[in-house]
């Protein structure tokens, strides 16, 4: 990995936890929703590569 | 000044009740609609299969309908601040305006410059730069959610702000308490949330529709399976958060709570029930026909089995000595104001926190004007003022149940969607696609209700405890609010019909009228980030 990348990478991590400790204080709600959406975008998005991976396994034109 | 005519001040509320629901009606799918496009785009970008590509661009066609629309029927509300509202303006504005600048000037702005580059950009940006874009697209639409309802929760928990009396109006003190105001933190969350229900639904239903008529299968089911994923998360989000704002209106607006549980007299812990069902009578000041579920109502509003919850007639004699103060307030400032004198500034300080109190009971004074009550008719305006202070009670209490029946049904519904789903058997389950399709426009109902519940429960005030909503309205006449009113309602009626018509078009054409994609074994491959490593 390049410097750059790696600098880009710690930058953002820092401003991560920066916000996580700021909004995550004031804004608990805030810092849930953020939390939440992502979890939210994530399963959602795990569950169609599920579905990919159940259709390799065990092809079938049933849904 | 000539008093405000009530008809005015009620056309001005049909007007702006008529305007905000129907615009409602637009954006929760905009907020939940960007980011189920963003879920699949990341699918599409991580594993590489164009079927994940044609969801997004499908379903960010009957999001783009949906925005459009939305942008259009959102930007005369403003307006109607300053046309119809232009009292409350005038006292509120300095606070108001702040959170509604920024929302014009930063997300408004960014999500209209994405979202452009998110529909003709599929060809022209590269796979993270397209997928970075739809995410501030989705980061946008909320971002705009967010300061619409930091403004709103303004109105109901004012914080921030004082009033300054040689200005006669609020002045903001700090964007922080504003920004970070406990009932804008849980209401963004539950509004937001909300959407993501709606546009779960939407995408459950139309999926449903394409499976029960054998067409679209691979599509259908995919998408089917993120949205009930994506539903039954957000579902048990929005009940979470509707749980939050219910404590927070039970600390800060005791009438609006009340209300809503259709507590006319002080519960007696632990066993009081949660109703629901009841008849509320305001008229009478009690329910007809409760059905209740006892031991519910106390934890579930005080999170204790001890606390008890104030009624709305205890409520009422409470009222009592703020009306006084209220008063007391309004007339050491009218002397002030004339005076400069310190003592009477003095006066008005140690009544300050009442003050609103004595906008309302103006309402029942000689003139509007509480200088002008006969010191012998004091007791008989206070009187007078007290039942005030209650919303309407009917609408609140059934408003919210709907609301709350509506959030246990879709709970059900996406339950059963995500297991049948994940067990690869929805076409064996004909009943539940139907009623995944039928139940597609519920969740925007739910959401209007929702609406309906916190600002019928607001009432009687516009900025609660300090400026009535019969002071509020603009000086119009009453010709002027009916016409106004039926060319709202006509240009909305057909702004509505048109998304209508271009949502059925849309969803009936189906995802190959945006390019044939793979059969439901094969997804077709692109160059994935997992195809990338090496999978």
């Amino acid at each position: 990995m390049r410097l750059p990348t790696l600098l880009g990478l710690a930058l953002t991590l820092v401003v991560a936890l920066l916000f996580a400790v700021f909004v995550g204080d004031q804004g608990p709600w805030y810092f849930a929703w953020v939390i939440g959406t992502v979890m939210i975008v994530l399963i959602s998005g795990a569950g169609a590569v599920l579905m990919d991976a159940q259709n390799e396994q065990n092809p079938s034109e049933e849904v | 000044m000539e008093p405000i005519s009530s008809e005015v001040v009620d056309l001005s509320r049909l007007q702006f009740a008529v305007t905000a629901l129907y615009h409602f009606m637009f954006v929760p799918l905009t907020l939940g609609l960007t980011f189920m496009l963003a879920a699949m785009e990341t699918v599409y970008v991580v594993t590489g299969r164009k079927i994940y590509k044609d969801m997004a661009q499908f379903w960010g066609k009957l999001f783009g309908i949906n925005f459009a629309l939305g942008v259009a029927t959102g930007i005369t509300m403003e307006f109607e601040f300053g046309t119809n509202w232009s009292m409350y303006s005038r006292f509120f504005g300095d606070m108001f305006g702040t959170p509604l600048a920024i929302e014009g000037l930063m997300a408004f702005f960014m999500e209209s410059t994405f979202v452009g580059l998110m529909f003709f950009g599929w060809d022209r940006l590269s796979k993270p730069a397209h997928l970075a874009v739809t995410y501030l697209v989705a980061l946008g639409s909320n971002l705009s959610a967010l300061w619409i309802l930091v403004a709103n929760a303004s109105m109901n928990v004012p914080q921030g702000t004082h009033f300054d009396p040689e200005t006669m109006r609020m002045q903001f003190d700090s964007i922080v308490q504003v920004i970070f105001n406990p009932d804008a933190q849980a209401k963004f969350v539950h509004t937001s949330v909300a959407g993501y229900v709606c546009a779960s639904m939407l995408v459950m239903g139309i999926s449903a529709f394409y499976i029960l008529r054998g067409r679209h299968k691979a599509f259908a089911a995919r998408s089917f399976r993120m949205a009930a994923l994506f539903g039954i998360i957000s579902t048990v989000a929005v009940i979470t958060l509707g749980d939050v704002l219910g404590r927070l209106v039970y600390e800060h607006q005791p009438t609006k709570l009340a209300a809503m549980e259709g507590v006319w007299r002080t519960t007696k812990p632990p066993y009081e029930p949660w109703l629901a069902f009841a008849i509320p009578d305001d008229a009478k000041q009690e329910n007809d026909l409760e059905i209740g579920i006892p031991f519910v109502l106390t934890p579930l509003v005080t999170h204790s089995f001890t606390a008890p919850i104030t009624g709305m007639k205890e409520l009422e004699d409470q009222a009592g000595p703020r009306i006084s103060s209220g008063i007391a307030a309004l007339t050491a400032l009218k002397a002030w104001r004339a005076s400069g004198s310190a003592s009477d500034l003095a006066a008005f300080n140690a009544h300050k926190a009442d003050m609103g109190y004595g906008f309302l009971a103006a309402r029942h004074a000689p003139g509007q004007d509480v200088t002008a009550i006969p010191a012998g008719q004091l007791d008989t305006v206070v009187n007078e003022t007290k039942p005030d202070i209650l919303p309407n009670v009917f609408v609140t209490f059934w408003a919210f149940r709907i609301m709350v029946f509506l959030s246990l049904w879709f709970f059900a519904v996406f339950a059963f969607g995500s297991y049948v789903s994940l067990k690869n058997r929805l076409e064996r389950n004909p009943l539940l696609l139907k009623l995944c399709l039928w139940s597609i426009p519920l969740p925007i109902l739910a959401t209007e209700f929702g609406w309906i519940t916190a600002e019928a429960g607001r009432q009687p005030w516009t900025v609660f405890d300090l400026l009535p909503t019969y002071l509020s309205a603009s000086t119009h006449s009453v010709g002027y609010m009916l016409f106004s009113l039926a060319g709202f309602a006509l240009i909305y009626s057909i702004f509505i019909a048109a998304e209508l018509y271009l949502m059925f078009k849309f969803a009936r054409l189906g995802p190959e009228e945006h390019g044939a994609h793979a059969r439901h074994d094969d997804p077709g491959h692109e160059d994935g980030l997992v195809v990338a490593l090496g999978e």
